[in-house]
């Protein structure tokens, strides 16, 4: 469970990000007051457009970045007051496969295993299913640097997923893949949901959207404008498709 | 202490599977020396052999007779007819190398005991010019000599009343110690600090780059301790890049020809278990200074290419006090020993020479380890700001 509580995330403005800016003010707010609830065993989506503030939202949930006011609890554990806690909640995947060149799929996902404290056999045993599963074995002794993009994004679930997260975060993770990698990452969303795991990602893709997802967020110039249920979305677009939809919401608030 | 060993496995698996850290991290600093100090000698020494054999063109203008007979060998060929107005010329444009033009009294002078004038026309770049004319002349000049004391009827003690026995206390340990003792700590300290340069670039920076910081902040493992463990990787590269230069430099030495036995059993003396000892308890604090240097500079930039920028102008500090160990007249003292770089170097220097103060050698790694320490601070400062670590 994530219970996003009265975000914001405030950035203190350089002199020179001002006069970028065209704006007196010393700070500028990447999120305002956002709050949404995720539960386990269903997918959360996190909607808007470029530069709205979802990736800040999720690096806030992930504990990469501290919010300025306000709080998040995962699986009741506080982001602000024990993040190393919900660091061992959570699984966190990109679309950037951000991985190692010149290690190997078996040394990247024991580096993180270690990193979780994971007991060894467990993690041996977690290994085998995942790289079975995602079909490493066949490169996992081969370098990240002389793999393509499709088998390094594996690489990627499996890294993010080895220590058996509770919660799993996903931003943007189908951005720039082809085809068959990003349907094994949807594959995957379904597995999550499937095992009971609290899912939040974040997509401009309404197709996935409407695939995986039984609740949704949008957010526009880091202010919530939607949060409410797949199916309200649904009722609310009147037969619009939803990415018309998506467009009206995100207009009409603008 | 297990996260911290986590990291610093994976850092030196990664870093040591990339081909420009290992090449300039262990394989330049072992080679430069050896290949610097054989080359150099090589080169120097064939430069002089070619020198020596080759004939030089002389002119000697209103000379005596006894002295032309001293150039007639194969490696000097006496040209005729100069000029006085050409002879600048002459030794300008290559056509001569030398010109020796004697004065009109010069026999008249030589013969009343009196100092016979000359003049010698040559250029000093050209090299052993000059040293080859003036054995000749020294020849000449040696014959007079007997013909004087001859003629005197003194003995040749009476035009050197001075009977000098040299007698040198210094040891070759400390002859090394102040000759090419101040190079040793010159050499290791840029290597050192190049050693620490790209393993903090591509650790710190290139993490940032490639985006791989962004998942490795999720984990349940502490900033401090991936920066801990990141900064030890930085650090033990460095110090093996230094270790590295070191023992090129004294293997290099064992393979140069024309070594003094006396000198080479001085470099054995040397690199015995006390200099390795005290040189690793400066070195340590020393690469750990640059590692938490470079970690809090290099994480500020967002590309490798803008790190680069960054840590470029911090090459000529570390060189600069570095050099000024190198010259004569520097040692270390109660003022030099507080500066970082320069301090290491000097104390470098007297324990090769094995003239090292122990309360000055205490203050120097005391200061390393309060300057290392401050450095780990800075970067972690660094390292926990989230618009430090985020591109």
């Amino acid at each position: 469970m994530i219970q996003v509580e009265n975000i914001t995330k405030q950035y203190t403005l350089s002199k020179k990000q001002r006069k970028e800016l065209q704006t007196s003010s010393n700070s500028v707010s990447a999120v305002n007051n956002v709050s949404f609830i995720c539960k386990p065993g269903s997918v959360f989506s996190l909607l808007g457009p470029n530069g709205a503030g979802k990736t800040t939202t999720l690096r806030m949930i992930s504990t990469i970045l501290t919010p300025s006011t306000g709080d998040i609890k995962v699986n009741d554990k506080s982001v602000v007051d024990s993040p190393q806690e919900v660091r061992k909640e959570i699984g966190f995947l990109t679309g950037s496969t951000n991985l190692y060149d010149r290690l190997t799929p078996g040394e990247i996902v024991k580096y993180f295993a270690d990193l979780h404290n994971m007991d060894a056999s467990i993690f041996k045993e977690r290994k085998e299913l995942l790289f079975e599963q995602l079909g490493i074995n066949e490169f996992a002794k081969k370098r990240i640097g002389q793999l393509s993009t499709g088998m390094k994004q594996k690489v990627s679930i499996a890294r993010s997923m080895i220590h058996d997260p509770s919660v799993v975060i996903f931003d943007e993770p189908t951005s720039g893949l082809d085809v068959i990698t990003a349907n094994s990452i949807i594959d995957l969303i379904r597995q999550c949901k499937k095992e009971g795991k609290t899912v939040i990602f974040s997509s401009h893709i309404m197709s996935e959207v409407d695939l995986l997802c039984d609740d949704l967020a949008i957010i526009a110039k880091g202010n919530l404008i939607f949060n409410d249920s797949m199916e309200a979305f649904r009722k609310q677009s009147e037969g619009k498709s939803l990415t018309e939809a998506f467009i009206d919401i995100v207009n009409q608030n603008n | 202490m297990k996260t911290i060993l986590t990291v610093i496995k994976k850092e030196f698996t990664d870093t040591l599977r990339d081909k420009k850290t290992l090449f300039s991290a262990i394989i330049l600093p072992a080679l430069a020396m050896p290949l610097l100090l054989l080359g150099v000698t090589k080169l120097q020494q064939n430069l002089m052999d070619k020198e020596q054999a080759k004939q030089l063109k002389v002119a000697l203008i209103d000379a005596p007779e006894n002295l032309v007979s001293q150039f007639n060998d194969t490696t000097f060929l006496l040209v005729n007819n100069i000029s006085q107005a050409g002879i600048k010329d002459s030794i300008s444009n290559g056509s001569l190398d030398a010109v020796i033009t004697f004065n009109p009294d010069f026999l008249e002078q030589i013969s009343k005991l009196s100092s016979g004038g000359l003049k010698l026309y040559y250029k000093s770049t050209n090299l052993l010019v000059e040293k080859r004319i003036r054995e000749k002349l020294d020849s000449y000049k040696a014959v007079i000599m007997d013909s004087r004391i001859k003629q005197l009827k003194i003995s040749s003690e009476t035009l050197e009343p001075l009977a000098i026995s040299k007698i040198d206390i210094a040891s070759p340990k400390e002859q090394i110690g102040k000759t090419i003792g101040g190079f040793i700590p010159y050499i290791f300290i840029i290597f050192c600090f190049m050693g620490c340069m790209y393993p903090a670039l591509d650790l710190i920076t290139g993490e940032k780059e490639r985006g791989t910081i962004e998942t490795l902040l999720t984990v349940p493992a502490s900033r401090f301790k991936i920066l801990i463990g990141k900064t030890i990787t930085i650090a033990l590269i460095g110090t093996s890049a230094a270790l590295m230069t070191i023992a090129g430099m004294f293997v290099g030495l064992k393979f140069i020809d024309g070594i003094p036995p006396d000198f080479l059993t001085a470099i054995n003396d040397i690199l015995g278990l006390k200099f390795i000892l005290m040189l690793f308890a400066m070195l340590i604090p020393l690469s750990v200074f640059f590692a938490g240097l470079l970690s809090a500079i290099v994480v500020r930039a967002s590309s490798f290419k803008e790190a680069q920028s960054y840590v470029t102008p911090m090459t000529f500090l570390v060189i600069i006090p570095a050099m000024i160990a190198l010259m004569p007249g520097v040692e270390l003292n109660w003022q030099t020993v507080w500066i970082p770089i320069l301090n290491i170097a000097l104390a470098t220097k007297e324990i090769i020479a094995g003239t090292i103060q122990y309360a000055h050698y205490l203050v120097v790694v005391g200061s390393l380890i309060l300057l290392a320490i401050l450095a780990v601070y800075l970067s972690l400062k660094q390292f926990s700001k989230e618009t430090m670590v985020l591109k």
